[in-house]
């Protein structure tokens, strides 16, 4: 059996008082989902044909950035013809394994934001810099 | 009952109707019972009711203000709840999709154009995995900001970026389903990124396509990925996510 805990800031049981506010929620996000599949259906396009080539060709919103990044590691093609695609792929990974290992790697017991300056700078710069390339993938 | 006895003789077609609810309650009540029956058998055995009141009444932590709590603490309930609608609007679409070249486009036009509210479930399954992605976003951005992946809670993080992954990887193998020119096109791209991997992406792109081209093969294996093997793995860790949840608690507010 596990110990009663107290909450800093209070605590309300699961059923009835949180599960009735989620229900709540859960209408609007229903209400929110059912007028885009409404009002915004997805868009009538010609069936695949593999000899047609359409100008503008990009992929699902969240994977922009990804794809953005890639075309700009293009740019860094001055240092030798193997660059752009080694350092975008790289980076890339590098990117995906520190989310993957972070618990490991910020070791730091501290959860007040005071307390960790950098884990919380370089994890907002690169939500930040992941906005940016969607954007900047959506605009180009 | 005292009522209708007294006047037995005068009130005849009453009677025929109490005596029929009559019958009825004790239908109802000897359902009941029977459910009673299996019911108390499993809980002897499983102790349902007590593991029901121990998860329902674990208390469910406030933030600062009602606000925060509100919009901070619903982010991955929302993201289970959207992954059972896509659940439910994919099986429903699965009723009328056809995984091949030649028919798939049709289809997703039958789908959209003469199933009765199909366009409805389509465009459910589309902006849905779309709110999922954003939904799932947000949830990890919370976790990370008030650092509550730290321990004892490490695996539950790890657990939630295989998630992620997996998300992304029913986005993506979803995307080439209906078969129309940016499907076509942007699986094409995808695809072709894959082999900027060193040593192993030019046999990954391969195995991916089944072929040098996206054609048959390649829908066959985005259609079992997305709709077999992806769900099989995402329940796996689905569980294994709540369950750490469940037993680690949840990490205190700031």
């Amino acid at each position: 059996m596990e110990k009663e805990k107290t909450w800093k800031y209070g605590s309300e049981p699961f059923y009835p008082n949180h599960i009735l506010k989620q229900l709540v929620l859960i209408c609007i996000l229903m209400a929110l989902l059912v007028s885009l599949a409404a009002f915004f259906p997805p868009p009538y396009l010609p069936k695949a044909d593999p000899y047609v080539t359409p100008e503008h060709i990009k992929p699902e919103w969240y994977f922009l950035a990804a794809y953005q990044f890639l075309k700009a590691a293009d740019k860094l093609q001055f240092i030798g013809m193997w660059a752009p695609k080694i350092i975008g792929i790289l980076a890339q990974g590098v990117i995906g394994l520190l989310l993957f290992f972070l618990p490991f790697i910020d070791r730091n017991p501290s959860v007040r934001p005071s307390e960790r300056p950098y884990a919380l700078r370089i994890g907002i710069t690169l939500a930040i810099l992941y906005i940016i390339f969607t954007a900047w993938g959506y605009f180009s | 009952m005292t009522g209708s006895q007294k006047n037995d003789t005068e009130r005849q077609p009453q009677t025929d109707l109490e005596e029929t609810k009559k019958r009825a309650y004790i239908d109802i009540l000897n359902l009941m019972s029977l459910i009673g029956f299996l019911y108390g058998a499993l809980d002897d055995r499983l102790d349902f009711d007590e593991a029901l009141a121990q998860q329902l009444k674990k208390p469910a932590p406030h933030y600062r203000t009602k606000l925060e709590t509100n919009l901070l603490a619903c982010l991955g309930g929302m993201s289970f709840v959207l992954i059972l609608v896509q659940i439910l609007t994919g099986v429903l679409l699965l009723f009328y999709y056809r995984p091949t070249v030649s028919e798939a486009y049709q289809s997703v036009m039958e789908i959209t154009g003469q199933v009765p509210f199909g366009w409805l479930i389509r465009g459910m399954h589309a902006w849905g995995a779309s709110l999922l992605i954003v939904m799932v976003f947000l949830h990890m951005l919370r976790v990370f900001l008030t650092g509550a992946y730290k321990p004892p809670r490490e695996l539950t993080w790890v657990s939630g970026v295989v998630l992620l992954a997996l998300t992304l990887g029913f986005g993506f193998s979803g995307y080439l389903l209906p078969w129309n020119q940016l499907s076509y096109w942007a699986t094409t791209v995808g695809t072709e990124g894959v082999s900027a991997i060193p040593l192993v992406g030019e046999t990954l792109k391969y195995l991916i396509r089944g072929g040098h081209d996206v054609g048959q093969l390649a829908l066959t294996r985005f259609f079992a990925m997305h709709v077999v093997i992806l769900p099989g793995i995402t329940m796996l860790f689905l569980t294994v996510h709540f369950l750490m949840i469940r037993r680690l608690g949840i990490a205190d507010p700031l």
